[in-house]
């Protein structure tokens, strides 16, 4: 293999994941997480800290995780170093920069980190992305009315990513006849998946009643339409794969990457719940990569609710548009399925660290550790971030040997 | 019916709502016109969408929408209480043409379907600025 792609650049590969504790984890900050997660990604690599220059960093809803991670981490003249936002795309837009940074030599050994303890004791895990106002229950403490554009919507109850995905889900019922069975095939699909995944939160079987017997959130999701809350981080080394060939772990080639933001959100826009910016991103990184579709043999996408999965599916072309909810009923995508997706349970059942879910499972099968749940063959897996309301995507093609 | 129905809660007016809410309180939802091509913009443009010209002006909206897509806001039950109102969180179209990201109110959740015709009402919570909100039309 050559060390140097057709245009004579390195090859970007992740050579260390590190995923700490997860779930409801007490006690530790998300400062915290990130610094053990960096730590456990250098280790797995077979690096020692002193060769990391450079560091991503990704803060969830509680922040934290910024450039004083670097500090805590001591670690020194840093050739590279930023705090990164797009939301759920975030990760894959780490990983997509810290490979072009070793690419063009900026770099050697760039760790990127999310991390997020967003759960307390006491305190239900909707709070934190619910922006739930309850309007039979006024505080008692007076909190100032918001103003604003943004405090009308809040005022007429348009706010939390709840509401917000289930306005873009009730727009693909409507218009292609998608149904809340259709969401229940994609959680039961997963929660088959988590099974396999000593990492997952959620393991134990569900089905497709036990779906529709959870709670309403806001219709047309239910309590098992949207993803776990979890306390915890995730870290990945990217290197290169000439450095990278004699480290621990079998490299993971970062082979093609793409964005997609489509920035229409909150204006007059035909698109909204129908057609995302995966139908950007996903195209580009599998012409960057030089795959075709039918050519991976692992899909990891966004699943912050069920029917972020159905749509993302249609953008990338899996389905027809349209098609996304009668795909996922046929079973193509539980354990056994012709389309391994979402291996590890994803967001809805392992854990919700953002895009770090979606890219850590392509991690774990890419180099083959999947134990119970792994993919044969696994030679190329596509991960998908998805952010805002369905407003920024990221796609990464991830593989074992260069294309 | 399957349920109360919530309506909105407060909004406070700042430097850029203030003409809007001017509006609100006269009853009229207040789009904006351009002067220089004629489309109708959305009340919070600072350009027109269709020629990017500036010194858009209010012009009151017809009032009359359609259902884009809404939800069902369910409180979390509390141990021993019945269950709170629902609020229903909607995107609908106006009959000029933006959309608004807003709510219905006096809505049967069990009939409401995409395309259906609306209504403005204006609601004013206590302590708030009159908020407009929408409802079925009638007939």
């Amino acid at each position: 293999m050559s060390q140097s792609d057709a245009n004579g650049r390195r090859r970007p590969v992740i050579a260390g994941l590190g995923v700490t504790e997860m779930g409801t984890v007490y006690g530790r900050s998300s400062s915290q997480f990130a610094a053990d997660a960096v730590r456990l990604a250098v280790a797995d690599a077979g690096l020692q800290m002193g060769d990391v220059d450079g560091l991503l960093t990704s803060g969830g809803t509680t922040g934290g995780v910024g450039l004083g991670l670097q500090r805590d981490l001591a670690l020194f003249d840093l050739r590279l170093l930023s705090e990164m936002q797009a939301f759920g795309s975030t990760a894959g837009g780490m990983v997509q920069f810290a490979s072009m940074a070793v690419q063009s030599g900026m770099a050697d050994v760039v760790a990127c980190v999310f991390a997020d303890a967003p759960l307390r004791p006491g305190r239900a895990a909707g709070d934190v992305y619910g922006g739930g106002r309850r309007p039979d229950r006024p505080s008692s403490a007076p909190v100032p009315a918001p103003s604003g554009w943004g405090g009308l919507m809040l005022s007429a109850g348009v706010s939390g990513a709840n509401t917000m995905y289930a306005l873009g889900a009730r727009r693909h019922m409507e218009k292609f006849g998608t149904t809340e069975e259709d969401f229940a095939a994609v959680a039961v699909a997963q929660r088959a998946w988590a099974a396999g995944n000593p990492l997952a939160q959620f393991r134990e079987p569900m089905t497709v009643e036990d779906h529709h017997a959870s709670r309403w959130i806001a219709e047309p999701f239910r309590k098992l339409d949207c993803c776990l809350v979890s306390n915890g981080g995730v870290a990945v080394i990217v290197t290169t794969a000439e450095r990278a060939a004699s480290l621990a772990k079998p490299p993971v080639h970062v082979l093609g990457w793409g964005q997609g933001h489509p920035g229409r959100l909150f204006d007059r826009d035909p698109n909204f719940g129908i057609r995302t910016g995966a139908a950007q991103s996903g195209p580009t990184a599998l012409a960057m990569a030089g795959v075709k579709l039918s050519d991976l043999d692992v899909v990891e996408l966004y699943d912050c609710y069920t029917f972020t999965v159905i749509v993302s599916l249609e953008d990338y072309g899996f389905c027809e548009k349209g098609e996304g909810g009668p795909f996922v009923s046929s079973g193509v995508s539980a354990p056994g399925g012709s389309l391994r997706l979402n291996t590890g349970g994803g967001q809805l059942s392992s854990y919700y660290m953002w895009g770090m879910t979606p890219l850590s499972e392509a991690v774990i099968q890419v180099r083959g550790e999947g134990g119970d749940r792994q993919a044969f063959p696994h030679n190329l897996a596509l991960v998908s971030g998805n952010g805002g309301i369905l407003d920024h995507h990221s796609t990464l093609v991830l593989g074992t040997e260069p294309v | 019916m399957s349920g109360r129905v919530a309506g909105p809660g407060p909004v406070a007016r700042n430097a850029d709502t203030e003409v809007f809410f001017d509006g609100t309180a006269e009853g009229k939802f207040l789009l904006l016109g351009c002067q220089v091509c004629g489309s109708i913009n959305r009340p919070q443009a600072e350009r027109c969408a269709s020629c990017d010209a500036t010194g858009l002006q209010p012009v009151p909206a017809s009032g009359r929408a359609t259902l884009v897509s809404w939800v069902v806001v369910h409180p979390r039950p509390r141990e021993g209480e019945p269950p709170g109102p629902v609020t229903i969180p909607a995107i609908v179209e106006l009959d000029e043409g933006p959309w608004w990201w807003s709510q219905l109110v006096d809505a049967d959740t069990d009939t409401l379907t995409a395309g259906m015709p609306l209504t403005v009402e204006f609601r004013t919570p206590e302590g708030s600025e009159a908020v407009p909100v929408f409802t079925p039309a009638a007939g």
